[in-house]
C-alpha cells in the first residue's frame, strides 16, 4: 500500500527552520522586547518598572487637588497668629490664649528643627482648630552649604512629598533671623549667598515633589541690631517667596514704637519687593510700657494695607511674653484683637 | 522482532517505501508495470462512476458515438482517464472555476478490480431501472478544499473570533483624549455649529488640518454630544473592525478562504489596528474608506468596466478625510487593472482608467464646493521637514509591520512561483497567469512600502506608527496567502501560522501598550476647571486637550499653544519664537500656564526663564503622569 501524494516540495525541517529564524531575527533585532522596551511596557501600563510591588500604581491617581493657597496669601483681613506652649500638639495654650485675647488666633507658628519629619499632625491640628500652621524651619544640623549643594535632598524631599500628602496649606519659614549672627545660619557662620542658594534649593525642590500647599515665609530679624548687615543679598527672589515675615520685639530697651521698630526694615525691603509683610514673631517685654506696645503693634498694622497680621510669641522664656503678664496687657489686647480686621476664617479668607 | 507494532515487511529494506514511490513510478520492480497500472488507475475510476448513481447523464463510460474524442460532453472519461463533470448547474457558484478541469479522485486504497467485459447487450436486456427512493446530492471532489456554503459558514465564524480579540485589544487600551483626538473632536463641535447655526469657527481649521474638518470631525462631534470621547472611539472600533471584515471579503475573492482568514487574523492584530481602533481620530475612518474601495474593486472584478465606479465614491471620500490616503489610490487605480486582467486582457487598463477618472471627477468636484485646503500642504504633501533619520524609520516600520510584511513578501513568491497550493495532486500543471500574479503580489505587498518610504522622504517620523497600517492593510491578502502556505497543504504545519499569528500578536499588542501612552489629563483638566473663565488666556502644552475638555467654559482661542506664537512685549518690541513665550510670560500675558515639556521642550525652557525672579505667578498644582516614555508632570502655574 502506497499513498500516491505528490512529493513534498519543501522539505519539511526546512520551512520549520526558515520560520523560526526569520522570528528569532526580529525578535533579536528590534528593541519591542528589549529591557528598554519592556520597561517602556510598563510605564505604559501605568506601572513603575523599578517598583517591585504594583501598591504604587493605584496610590499615585489622587483624586483631591492641591489646596489653592492664593487666597491666603494676601487676605482682606489680617492674620491673628499665635506662639504658644505646646501647641499645636496640645491646643491647650491656644485656647487659653484665645479666651483671653477673646478671638481665635488664625496662625499657629512652631519650631520644626532640621531633620525632624513634617509634623502632619500638627499641622492637621491646626487646621482642624481653623489656623494655619507656620512653621518655623531651623537648620541647627546642617549648613546651608550642604542643603545647597544637595547633600541633604532626600531629607528635603520627603519633607516636600509629605507636605504634597497632607495637602494643608502650611507656611514654612526657613532659617529665619539668617540677618542676625546668634543662629548657626547667621552671619556669622553662613554668607547670604549660602543663604539664598539653600533657600532657592529647597524651594525648587519642593516645586518638583509638587508641595505647593506652602506659603513661603522669608523671615529676617529687624534690622536694627545690626544696622550693618543689608537685607538684599539675602533676598532669593519674587518667585520664591510669599510673604516677608519681619521678626521684631518690643523690648525695654531700643526702639518702641511701630514706625521706628519695624519702619527702617520694611523701607529697605520695600526697595527690592513688594510681597506682603506679615509680623512673624512679636510680643512685648512684661513693663509699664506693654499695653502700650500692645495698642501700637495693633494700629501699627491695621493701619498699613501691606502688613497682613503678626505672631505674637506666647511664652514665657527670658521674659514674660504673653499676654497675661498683667491684667492691663491682657485688657488692652482683648480690646484691640476685638478689632474685625483681626482674625478671619481661614478657609473663607 | 516479536514485540515490535512494526510490520515486520517494513524490516525489509527493499519494500520499506512508505510514500510508495516504487509504485508511483514503477521503478521498484514489485508493483506492476506502469502501462498496467494506468490501466488500473482507468479502471478504478471507471467503476467509480459506474457506481455513481446520481449522476444520469455520467453513466456512459466512453464517448457516444458520433463525438469526435476532445468534444467536450458532460461526464465521460477524456483521455488521460480522468472524469469530468456536467459542468452545466452543477458545479459551485465560483464560476471561475469553469476553467477548470474537475478530476475523480484516485483512492490509493482501491484493489484493484477486474472489470468483466459487458455483455454484448445489457442494456436491451435490463428493465427500466427503478428510481430511487432518495439521491444523494452531488458530492465534489474537491468540496473540503473549496468555498462551499459550510466552509463559508465556518470562515465567517473564525472571522468572528478574529473581530472579537481585535476589539478586546483595542478596547483594553484606555487613557484619556490624545492631542490630536481632542483637536479632531472639538473641532467637530465648531464645524458642527458652524453647519447648523452659522456660528463663526474660531480658527480656519481647514488651514492645518490633514483631512477636510467638515467631514470626519462632524461626525466625531455629533457623536461626542451624545456619547462623549468613549462614543467617538467606539465608532473608531467598528471602522477598523469593518476594514477587518472587508479585508477577509476581498481576499477571500482574490485568492482563497484560508488566506482570507490569515489576512484577517494577521491585520488585527497589527499595532496601528489595535491603535486605531480606540483611537478618535480620522485614520480609522479612512482606512475602512479605502478598504471599502479595495472591496468594491475586487467585488466588481468580473461585472463590466463601469461597475468598478462603485470604487471611486469612498475612494474619493477616504483622501477627503485624510489626504495622507491619497497615496494609495494609485494603488487602488493599479488593482482595478489587475484584478480585470483575467477576463478582459488588455481591456483591463479601460477599468482603471475608468475609476481614476471617476476618483479624480469627484475630487474636483469636492474641491470645487470646499474651497481652499491649505491644510493639505502643510500637513500632507509640503509637511515641514523633520530630523528623523531614515534607520531608526526603517528600523520602527520594521518593528511594527515587518512580520506581515515578510510574509506577504513570502506570499508573494509562493503565489507567483503556483498560483495553487496543489492540495490535489491530481491538478497538475501549470496555473496560466504568472505575470499577472506577480503584478498583483507587487503591487500589494509594495504599498505597505509606501508610507515609510514617503515619511523617510519627508524625514519625519510623525504618525507613521499609524500610517504603517494603510499599507499594511493592502499587504495582508498577500500576508495571509503566505500563512496559508505556510501552514501548507492539508494543514500540513499549523504551528508555522500559529507561530506568525501569535509572535504578530504579542508584537502588536506590546507596541500598542507604548504608542497608546499619553499624560493622563484627568487632574489636569479637573484643576483647571476651577482657574479658567471666558475671558483668561491660558498657555497650555497640548492645549487642544484644556480646550476640548472645558469647552464649556471657554473659548477655543483663549488657549495659546506651545508651537508659534507672535507676541509684541510691553517694552513694544515684537518677539517671536521662544522669545515670545519668554516675554509673554514676563509681562504675565497668560492667566494660567500648563506645561510638561514632553511636547515642546524648547518652549518649557523659554517659560521657565521667564518664570524666573517673576511675580505675577505662582506654581498652582503638579500632577505627574507616567508614559511610556517614562515619568512626566504637568505643571500649571497660576496669577498669584
Amino acid at each position: 500500500m502506497s499513498f500516491s501524494v505528490r512529493q513534498v516540495r519543501a522539505p519539511r525541517p526546512l520551512r520549520a527552520l526558515a520560520a523560526v529564524l526569520l522570528a528569532g531575527a526580529l525578535l533579536a533585532g528590534c528593541s519591542t522586547f528589549s529591557d528598554e522596551g519592556r520597561a517602556q511596557y510598563e510605564r505604559g501600563q501605568g506601572e513603575n518598572p523599578d517598583a517591585t510591588g504594583t501598591a504604587e500604581a493605584t496610590e499615585s491617581a489622587k483624586p483631591e487637588p492641591p489646596y489653592d493657597v492664593r487666597p491666603l496669601l494676601d487676605p482682606k483681613k489680617k492674620y491673628l497668629g499665635v506662639a504658644a506652649d505646646g501647641a499645636p500638639a496640645r491646643m491647650t495654650a491656644v485656647q487659653d490664649f484665645a479666651k483671653r485675647a477673646g478671638k481665635k488666633p488664625n496662625l499657629i507658628e512652631f519650631y520644626s528643627a532640621w531633620g525632624d519629619q513634617y509634623e502632619q499632625q500638627l499641622v492637621q491640628n491646626s487646621w482642624d482648630y481653623g489656623a494655619v500652621a507656620f512653621i518655623a524651619w531651623e537648620p541647627f544640623k546642617t549648613s546651608l552649604k550642604d542643603i545647597a549643594s544637595g547633600r541633604q535632598d532626600a531629607y528635603i524631599r520627603e519633607y516636600a512629598q509629605s507636605v504634597a500628602d497632607l495637602n494643608l496649606p502650611v507656611a514654612i519659614s526657613f532659617g529665619h533671623e539668617m540677618n542676625g549672627f546668634w543662629y548657626p545660619w547667621g552671619t556669622k557662620k553662613a554668607t547670604a549667598a549660602q543663604f539664598t542658594a539653600a533657600y532657592k534649593h529647597i524651594h525648587d525642590i519642593f516645586d518638583d515633589e509638587g508641595a505647593t500647599q506652602v506659603i513661603w515665609v522669608w523671615s529676617p530679624n529687624v534690622t536694627h541690631p545690626m544696622p550693618n548687615v543689608k537685607l538684599k543679598p539675602f533676598w532669593p527672589g519674587d518667585d520664591y517667596v510669599d510673604w516677608v515675615g519681619v521678626i521684631g520685639y518690643y523690648g525695654a530697651t531700643g526702639p518702641n514704637t511701630y514706625k521706628t521698630l519695624y519702619g527702617p526694615t520694611m523701607t529697605e525691603i520695600r526697595g527690592f519687593t513688594k510681597k506682603p509683610f506679615i509680623i512673624a514673631e512679636t510680643a512685648a517685654q512684661a513693663g509699664e510700657r506693654k499695653p502700650a506696645d500692645i495698642e501700637s503693634l495693633f494700629q501699627g498694622t491695621a493701619d498699613r494695607d501691606d502688613v497682613i497680621g503678626f505672631v505674637w510669641f506666647n511664652f514665657d522664656k527670658e521674659t514674660d511674653w504673653r499676654i497675661n503678664s498683667g491684667p492691663l496687657s491682657e485688657k488692652t489686647f482683648k480690646k484691640q484683637a476685638a478689632n474685625p480686621d483681626f482674625g478671619f476664617d481661614v478657609t473663607k479668607p | 522482532m516479536s514485540d515490535r507494532t512494526t510490520p515486520t515487511w517494513a524490516d525489509e529494506p527493499e519494500v520499506h517505501d512508505p510514500y510508495g514511490y516504487a509504485q508511483q513510478y514503477g521503478d521498484g520492480g514489485h508493483g506492476p508495470a506502469p502501462q498496467d497500472r494506468r490501466q488500473e488507475q482507468r479502471e478504478s475510476l471507471r467503476q467509480y462512476a459506474q457506481q455513481a448513481p446520481t449522476r444520469p447523464q455520467a453513466q456512459q463510460a466512453h464517448a457516444p458515438a458520433g463525438h469526435q474524442a476532445g468534444d467536450y460532453q458532460p461526464g465521460w472519461f477524456t483521455e488521460t482517464g480522468s472524469w469530468r463533470f456536467d459542468v452545466q448547474g452543477r458545479t459551485s457558484e465560483y464560476t471561475d472555476q469553469q476553467a477548470y478541469d474537475t478530476f475523480a479522485p484516485f483512492d490509493p486504497y482501491a484493489s484493484y478490480t477486474a472489470v468483466e467485459p459487458g455483455p454484448a447487450a445489457p442494456a436491451a436486456a435490463e428493465p427500466e431501472p427503478r428510481k430511487p427512493g432518495y439521491t444523494l446530492p452531488a458530492v465534489p471532489e474537491s468540496s473540503w478544499a473549496v468555498d462551499t456554503r459550510r466552509s463559508k459558514l465556518l470562515g465567517r465564524g473564525v472571522l468572528l473570533f478574529i473581530l472579537l480579540v481585535q476589539a478586546g485589544l483595542s478596547l483594553r487600551l484606555t487613557g484619556t483624549a490624545f492631542q490630536d483626538e481632542a483637536l479632531y473632536v472639538a473641532a467637530g463641535h465648531y464645524e458642527l455649529a458652524n453647519l447648523l447655526h452659522g456660528t463663526k469657527l474660531p480658527v480656519d481649521f481647514a488651514a492645518y488640518f490633514s483631512g477636510h474638518p467638515k467631514l470626519y470631525p462632524v461626525l466625531a462631534g455629533a457623536v461626542d454630544s451624545y456619547f462623549g470621547l468613549t462614543g467617538v472611539r467606539v465608532v473608531s472600533l467598528l471602522f477598523m473592525l469593518g476594514a477587518t471584515a472587508l479585508l477577509y471579503a476581498l481576499t477571500r475573492r482574490l485568492f482563497n478562504l484560508r488566506a482570507a482568514l490569515g489576512a484577517a487574523a494577521l491585520f488585527s492584530v497589527l499595532q496601528s489596528t489595535i491603535v486605531l481602533g480606540n483611537f478618535a481620530t480620522y485614520d480609522a475612518a479612512a482606512i475602512f474608506l479605502l478598504a471599502l474601495s479595495a472591496w468594491a474593486v475586487v467585488r466588481t472584478d468580473r461585472m463590466k468596466a463601469f461597475a468598478v465606479l462603485l470604487a471611486a465614491p469612498p475612494a474619493a471620500l477616504a483622501f477627503g478625510v485624510k489626504y495622507a490616503s491619497g497615496l494609495y489610490l494609485p494603488t487602488l487605480v493599479v488593482l482595478a487593472v489587475i484584478t480585470a486582467h483575467r477576463h478582459r486582457g488588455i481591456r483591463a487598463l479601460g477599468r482603471g482608467v475608468v475609476l481614476g477618472t471617476g476618483i479624480a471627477a469627484l475630487l474636483g468636484i469636492g474641491y470645487y464646493f470646499s474651497g481652499p485646503l491649505g491644510g493639505i500642504s502643510s500637513t500632507t504633501t509640503d509637511r515641514a521637514k523633520g530630523t528623523d533619520t531614515a534607520a531608526t524609520m526603517l528600523q520602527h516600520s520594521a518593528e511594527w509591520g515587518g512580520l506581515v510584511f515578510l510574509a506577504a513578501l513570502g506570499g508573494t513568491i509562493a503565489y507567483v512561483l503556483r498560483g495553487r497550493m496543489g492540495e490535489m495532486p491530481w491538478i497538475e500543471g501549470e496555473t496560466p497567469g504568472r505575470v499577472r500574479r506577480a503584478a498583483l503580489g507587487l503591487v500589494l505587498t509594495g504599498t505597505a512600502l509606501l508610507a515609510p518610504a514617503y515619511q523617510i522622504h519627508l524625514h519625519t517620523e510623525i504618525s507613521l506608527y499609524k500610517h504603517v497600517g494603510f499599507g499594511l492593510f493592502f499587504a495582508a491578502p498577500l500576508a495571509g496567502l503566505g500563512m496559508a502556505r505556510l501552514v501548507g497543504p492539508h494543514f500540513r504545519h499549523p504551528q508555522l501560522g500559529i507561530l506568525l499569528y501569535v509572535a504578530t500578536l504579542v508584537f502588536g499588542m506590546v507596541q500598542a501598550q507604548r504608542a497608546y501612552s499619553f499624560p493622563d489629563s484627568t487632574q489636569m483638566t479637573a484643576y483647571l476647571s476651577t482657574v479658567v473663565d471666558r475671558k483668561g488666556t491660558y498657555l497650555a502644552e497640548e492645549q487642544e486637550v484644556p480646550a476640548y475638555y472645558l469647552r464649556d467654559k471657554t473659548n477655543w482661542t483663549q488657549w495659546q499653544n506651545t508651537y508659534f506664537m507672535d507676541y509684541r512685549g510691553k517694552d513694544g518690541k515684537q518677539y517671536t519664537g521662544p522669545d515670545a513665550f519668554r516675554q509673554a510670560v514676563r509681562d504675565g500675558k497668560f492667566d494660567a500656564i500648563v506645561m510638561h515639556g514632553d511636547v515642546s521642550p524648547v518652549t518649557y525652557q523659554a517659560v521657565k526663564e521667564g518664570l524666573k525672579n517673576n511675580s505675577h505667578y505662582r506654581l498652582a498644582a503638579v500632577f505627574p503622569y507616567t508614559t511610556s516614555s517614562g515619568e512626566h508632570a504637568y505643571r500649571i502655574w497660576v496669577k498669584r
